[in-house]
């Protein structure tokens, strides 16, 4: 049941072939009309009921809903057709049908309105012959019944309203109308279950709108477009809730010719028309939310599909019952055609006609193979740089993805005909090898006491499909060899063919999933992201392992298609140990499995008595005949697969984003701590903590032995002492070691805080950070340089710059050196603007020149720190970026990938 | 008994065991301090336990026939076996020789229910096995598993383990990755039994022991005790008996497993904080050390500066009172800057400058102690690293006030005014005046030989003015020989006295970098020095 609903993003408007991939068929419906009476008579039931509530014209006045404002508020008929279901339906889906819960239940109403019909119809022979591996693979309603013991009623018609809206034509009162090219089909199922409170039922009814192009399992249809207004009206309300709960959903599908095995109704044949039209009633008291798919659809989507059948119908009216007839008998005749072959292989005969008539259109399939084709750039090209927790699962999911992508994805759906792939998997020593060379009926791979056994992959297929699989894409990564050699290694693919194998099923024996050699497991992995089907073997031993029931974990993840084997069964112990492997699965929710129960015999020659896998085999050789079954066992884990990229891809880009946010948090963290080391520094400045030890006695010594007074000197004959004392020379080495002293320790503390945030942030801070604890060698060297540079700057400037006012300047001289020291001891003195050095350089300097030096030489200060800072923070930058830089445009690129792929489909 | 013998290679390591976990907390990764905890607890509470009794475990993964090797070996059918998987959930145990075991089935926590007891004197020829605990352990790989870590646990806690292997499962991950690999060192008390052998033929029964005697070697166990057995039809179970035997008889296992666990304990412990060079580390500041910090501290407060500054200041100011007053009158004369700038009272200031305190500037000591801590954790693993540094500045924002405190209180007083200079200065004005009163003389005598009062007739007396001459030229002579003289004497004094104040200030900021700076980071080596110690003789 898997995905109808691509094909609504596909379409283009107008156009109704029908890519419908959901390889289900509307004759299959009637089919399954007949069998089930259980759901009948309950639907009869429940159409009696509706009447009760609803105005005169039940069914007809839930049909489109256009009008609500609700109607309108969904807009986007894709996202909601997409969500709404998914969120409404899995719970009960998964509960019951656990093959495709998926597929039914995230693909659209369209997809789960089609194919429930199939499962239904699969169901129901199921239950008269469980034994039919069929039909345990596609079942799934099954389920239903016993878990929906409250309310038997509305379950089913959940179930039936997400499988399939044929079930209930035939009984249903306001439902299947189709009409000729342009028909309108109406379904409505109002099914109220509720008692008392009835009238007070909150009702919301979902109208989705879906343009959907269908393939028709008949010729004889036409191509017309159809319009499924298909509504559902479940009133649920129980006696816990006080107010009942309804959630009638209603399905305008748009079907391109869709003679569906819609029984047309009896009782309401022109119903079409006022089916649609009545919709809005309900909605009066209901609250329909109508969805529209149609590709051209906007917000007023539910209008259109409302009116434009509404609009169309009259045409044909006439038509319609004469096309309802002729398609009556179409449906009748389908069954016939089925039951002949049996009751499933029926239902799917229509399938893979309608995927071979119906392939997807080219263009639509080149949007697809691009979309993919971009994922896969888009996944391949990601970087981790970071060791972050989760990185390495993180590369590990990358690699799968990029593999799965280029062995299976692209291969298949390039080639969706092509024999299917099953691939045999399971724990070391659970004899998949010896099974497969029991089924080749020679022995492709080797069989041993040794664990784990099979090294190499190895293929079986029959000849025909031999170059498929020799020369074709899928697994295109693993080298092809003849024979196992002396150079065979994980990267080779051995393949045999044999004629013993029947057609257009190929056997893939792959190493174990749970032996010491780790890398048996990766390429078991790497086997089953490229199978259509799986078949899980395991045995009377193993069947409790953790690792095997972590591998059907993940097909159930994936939505893979499988079976099966438990094989070493002592025959005196089988019934209590299949039994017991059966109540686990069940309660594991996988009941339904096909599954193939092998005693444990004597293995002659690497293969198992011929009896002990008959049962294998029929099933294979059914899968080759049935090619409806295998495309659409093909299908549906092509389906699991590009749904399982709705999380995994996603997952990814969620990581890479952690990456970007971590690298951007350990970048900012150097840029904050140094940016404090800037702001102690100034601080210190500010603060005078720079005038004290030696400094202080320096310039206690400078004035105090008179140097001070000396340096400033009468003019006379313009002649400027030019001596610079001793004491001057030490009172600026004294200046420019302090100055030092206090960049080295705010580096220190910098580099330390750094450090600190950086192994409080992450495991990966820590080993980035090994050995930058420190600042670097040369930042000593560097500051010295810096700050004797800035020294002679401001002695420059203070030459240059400060020539002092004119008054001073006739009167006295000064020395630059001094001046310039005194000028820095003011500059640090802090806020003291009256201190001693603060006036005389006002006094000599002026008040305006000392406040343009002042600025410059502060700023000229700051800017040589920073560069020295900016030189230190570059190697924690370094230490980053040597980890490798996340793009960080690639986490959208991804989701955008994701989000592409999906309307591709 | 045997095991006293034997205590004396296990007692010191499990002390230097404890000295690590005295000492780990906040130096040592949690995981592995708390298993070292761990450890510890296990080790006291089995050697307190009967040294009697063996305990012996079958641990293996499910189905592969551990409960019916189990009623194998104890001849009964004590555990339910069973083809459904898995089978057993709760762990079984069987006792031979049942006095004094109950402690240690209790610490085992095995249920009473699930406990069995033979006679052993009653079965003839098991005598050997007299002091065994057979347990049957759940499996480790099945999904309940996942949630029950019984087997998990009592495999820690077993003094011997039996691995029950099967033709099918002998090769698993979830065996060797999780146990077999993790315990390599543990082969003197592992045995791996490999079951099931019945639904081999012999010469693929042969090919499987090969290939797992050689998976073994490949996982580290150098001499793997590998031993066929079959629960069905009996065979082999008589040798993994007499294998099984000859480790309870020799009561040794559970101090063999002791020691194992030691082994791997201690060398996950070296793999986190290697010895190596780790001990060669000073467990001490020595003294050059200190003197470089106590050097480095001094120039923080500028020690040698303040010495310089006091020296030049007090030769200055005592120009001013022991100099000889003409030069300073001549220099009087000259034009002040002072004055030409308006800035007549800024005189004052700059002296008042002098008269500033010693202080220290906190970049600087900062930068002083963490040379220190640097020069010390040279080669020292990350975490003893920053843990000294950490001590080294414990009481870093506290250090410049305490130097700076400390200091002015011996800080010379630069303007003080000794009283010889007063003297001096009395003694120089007395020659200020003798100077003036020679030359009133020679004027008088010269310009007015007879104009005198006769109560001068001396001044008068021409033949005494050449002496009087002299004599004056001999007081200016003199005031300027004081005068220079006396300044020597002050600047030979503040050298003394700056010699006296650096080794007074040194002395204080040494005693100051002692409290505050090396006794803690001295506290931290010591325990590095000890921690290192116990690792080494953890090590044996």
């Amino acid at each position: 049941m898997n995905t109808a609903m691509d094909d609504e993003h596909d379409e283009a408007p107008g156009e109704q072939t029908l890519q419908f991939r959901a390889l289900i068929d509307l004759p299959a419906d009637h089919d399954a009309a007949p069998p089930s009476t259980e759901a009948t008579t309950e639907v009869d039931a429940e159409a009696d009921e509706t009447p009760k509530d609803d105005p005169p014209e039940t069914p007809e006045p839930p049909a489109l809903t256009p009008d609500e404002p609700e109607a309108s508020a969904l807009d986007e008929p894709e996202a909601s057709a997409l969500d709404e279901p998914e969120d409404s339906v899995p719970d009960e889906v998964e509960a019951s049908a656990l093959d495709e819960p998926e597929a039914s239940a995230l693909d659209e109403p369209e997809a789960s309105a089609l194919d429930e019909p199939e499962a239904s119809a699969l169901d129901e022979p199921e239950a008269s012959a469980p034994d039919e591996p069929e039909g345990s693979v596609l079942d799934g309603p099954d389920g239903f019944a016993p878990d929906e013991s409250e309310n038997s009623v509305l379950d089913e018609v959940e179930g039936s309203a997400l499988d399939g809206p044929e079930d209930f034509a035939p009984d249903e009162p306001g439902d299947s109308v189709p009409e000729e090219s342009e028909g309108v089909v109406a379904y409505f199922e109002a099914q109220d279950v509720s008692q008392e409170s009835a009238p007070v039922a909150e009702a919301t009814p979902w109208t989705f709108a879906a343009k959907d192009a269908e393939p028709e399992a008949d010729e004889s249809a036409s191509a017309a477009e159809g319009v499924v207004a298909y509504f559902e009206a479940q009133d649920v309300s129980k006696e816990s809730a006080p107010v009942a709960e309804a959630t009638p959903w209603a399905f305008a599908a748009k079907k391109a010719a869709k003679p569906e095995a819609v029984d047309p109704s009896s009782r309401r044949p022109q119903d079409p028309a006022p089916a649609a039209a009545a919709v809005p009633a309900p909605a009066a008291e209901a609250k329909p939310w109508a969805f529209t798919t149609d590709a051209d659809a906007a917000p007023s989507g539910d209008f259109e599909a409302a009116q434009a059948p509404a609009a169309e119908r009259e045409v044909p009216v006439e038509d319609a019952e004469r096309e309802v007839t002729a398609e009556k008998a179409a449906a009748d005749s389908v069954p016939h055609e089925g039951g002949a072959e049996g009751t499933s292989g029926g239902t799917e005969d229509g399938g893979p006609a309608a995927e071979k008539e119906e392939e997807l259109p080219a263009e639509a399939a080149q949007a697809l193979m691009a979309a993919i084709g971009a994922l896969r750039e888009s996944v391949a090209g990601l970087r981790f740089g970071l060791d972050l927790p989760g990185a390495d699962e993180a590369k590990q999911e990358r690699a799968d993805l990029v593999a799965q992508l280029e062995d299976y994805v692209l291969p298949r759906v390039r080639m969706r005909t092509a024999p299917a792939l099953i691939v045999i998997a399971g724990s070391t020593g659970a004899g998949k090898s010896t099974l497969v060379n029991s089924l080749a009926e020679r022995n492709v791979s080797r069989t041993g006491v040794r664990r784990p056994t099979t090294g190499v992959p190895v293929l079986v297929c029959h000849p025909d499909d031999q170059k498929w699989f020799a020369e074709g894409e899928l697994l295109g990564r693993l080298r092809r060899i003849d024979k196992q050699t002396s150079d065979t290694d994980m990267r080779s693919l051995m393949v045999v063919a044999t004629e013993k194998l029947p057609q257009g099923v190929a056997l893939l024996d792959t190493p174990d999933i749970d032996s010491v050699v780790e890398e048996h497991h990766e390429i078991a992995h790497r086997m089953l992201d490229a199978a259509d089907l799986w078949i899980f073997v395991t045995t009377a031993a193993r069947y409790a392992d953790a690792p095997a029931w972590n591998l059907l974990r993940l097909a159930k993840e994936r939505g893979a298609r499988l079976a099966i084997v438990l094989s070493r069964v002592q025959p005196k112990a089988r019934d209590v140990v299949v039994k017991h492997f059966v109540r686990m699965l069940t309660e594991y929710g996988m009941g339904e499995i096909d599954r193939f129960v092998i005693s444990e015999s004597k293995v002659a020659d690497g293969k198992l008595p011929d009896s002990e896998v008959t049962d294998l085999r029929l099933w294979l050789a059914e899968l080759s005949v049935d090619e409806a079954r295998r495309a659409l066992a093909v299908k549906e884990t092509l389906n699991g697969v590009l749904d399982s990229f709705r999380t995994r891809v996603p997952a990814l880009a969620r990581h890479l984003e952690k990456q970007v946010a971590v690298r951007t948090e350990l970048r900012g963290d150097v840029d904050r701590a140094f940016m404090g080391a800037l702001t102690e520094i100034d601080k210190a400045f500010g603060g005078g903590a720079l005038i004290h030890g030696e400094v202080l006695a320096r310039w206690q010594d400078f004035s105090g032995s008179g140097d001070l007074m000396r340096s400033l000197q009468i003019r006379k004959n313009g002649r400027v002492s030019k001596q610079a004392s001793e004491r001057i020379i030490a009172f600026r080495a004294a200046l420019r070691a302090g100055l030092e002293s206090v960049i080295i320790a705010a580096a220190n503390r910098a580099c330390e805080e750094v450090i600190g945030r950086w192994r409080h942030r992450a495991e990966v801070g820590a080993t980035l950070g090994e050995g930058l604890d420190q600042p670097s060698d040369e930042l000593l060297r560097h500051a010295g340089r810096a700050v004797s540079a800035w020294q002679e700057h401001i002695t420059e400037l203070v030459r240059t710059e400060g020539v002092a006012k004119r008054s001073v300047s006739k009167l006295v001289s000064f020395d630059p050196d001094s001046l310039s020291l005194i000028f820095m001891v003011a500059m640090f003195s802090g806020g003291r603007t009256e201190g001693v050095p603060h006036r005389l350089v006002k006094a000599l300097l002026g008040a305006e020149s000392l406040r343009g030096i002042g600025a410059k030489a502060l700023s000229d200060l700051r800017a040589r720190i920073g560069m020295l800072f900016d030189e230190e923070s570059m190697r924690y930058v370094q230490a980053l970026d040597s980890a490798g830089v996340p793009d960080e445009s690639a986490a959208t690129r991804l989701y955008q990938a994701t989000y592409n792929l999906e309307v591709a489909r | 008994m045997t095991v006293a013998t034997s205590k004396p290679r296990l007692a010191p390591r499990l002390s230097a065991l404890t000295k690590i976990v005295e000492l780990g907390p906040g130096r040592l990764d949690q995981k592995l301090l708390s298993e070292a905890e761990a450890l510890l607890l296990l080790a006291g509470d089995r050697l307190k336990l009967s040294s009697e009794h063996t305990v012996v475990a079958l641990a293996g993964g499910t189905g592969s026939g551990k409960s019916s090797l189990f009623n194998a070996m104890s001849g009964l059918e004590l555990s339910p076996t069973g083809v459904r998987r898995p089978t057993t959930a709760r762990t079984h145990a069987c006792v031979w020789g049942l006095e004094g075991a109950a402690p240690l089935l209790d610490w085992l926590q095995i249920q009473w229910r699930h406990r069995f007891a033979r006679a052993s004197a009653l079965d003839k020829g098991e005598s050997q096995l007299h002091g065994l605990i057979l347990l049957d352990l759940p499996d480790h790989d099945s999904i309940r598993a996942l949630t029950d870590t019984e087997a998990d646990r009592l495999i820690g806690l077993a003094d011997l383990v039996v691995w029950v292997l099967d033709p099918q499962k002998y090769a698993d991950a979830s065996t060797h990755r999780r146990y077999v690999t993790e315990l390599a060192g543990h082969e003197a008390v592992t045995v791996f039994a490999l079951n099931q052998a019945d639904r081999l033929a012999p010469e693929e029964l042969a090919e499987l022991v090969i290939d797992l005697n050689d998976l073994l070697r490949r996982e580290g166990v150098e001499h793997p005790s590998v031993v066929p057995t079959s629960a069905v039809t009996g065979r082999g179970v008589e040798s993994l008996k007499s294998v099984v035997a000859g480790a309870v008889s020799r009561r040794r296992a559970a101090i063999h497993k002791l020691e194992a666990d030691l082994h791997r304990l201690m060398q996950r412990l070296t793999k986190s904080m290697p010895v190596g060079e780790a001990l060669a580390a000073p467990a001490s500041v020595d003294e050059a050390r200190r003197m470089g910090l106590t050097d480095a501290l001094c120039d923080a407060v500028g020690v040698p500066a303040v010495g310089e500054a006091m020296e030049n200041v007090y030769a200055e100011r005592s120009s001013q009172w022991v100099g000889w007053p003409y030069p300073r009158w001549v220099d009087k004369l000259r034009p002040d800057p002072i004055k030409s700038l308006r800035l007549e009272d800024i005189g004052d200031e700059i002296r008042g400058i002098t008269t500033g305190s010693v202080s220290a500037q906190s970049a600087e000591v900062t930068n002083a102690v963490q040379a220190l801590a640097d020069g010390l954790t040279v080669g020292m693993h990350p975490v003893w690293n920053t843990a000294v540094h950490r001590a080294a500045r414990s009481q870093l924002a506290q250090l410049p006030q305490a130097l700076t405190t400390s200091l002015t209180e011996v800080a010379p007083q630069l303007d003080r005014v000794p009283g010889w200079w007063r003297a001096l200065k009395v003694w120089q004005y007395v020659l200020v005046a003798g100077f003036g009163l020679g030359v009133a003389w020679l004027l008088a005598g010269l310009l007015l030989p007879g104009g005198l009062p006769s109560s001068l007739q001396l001044v008068g007396d021409t033949e005494a003015l050449p002496w009087v001459g002299l004599m004056t030229l001999s007081v200016l002579g003199l005031g300027a020989l004081s005068g220079i003289a006396s300044r020597n004497f002050v600047e030979l004094g503040a050298s003394k006295e700056r010699e006296r104040l650096e080794r007074e200030m040194r002395r204080r900021v040494a005693g100051i970098a002692e409290k505050m700076v090396v006794e803690p980071v001295e506290t931290e080596l010591a325990r590095h020095h000890a921690f290192y110690s116990a690792m080494r003789g953890l090590s044996g």
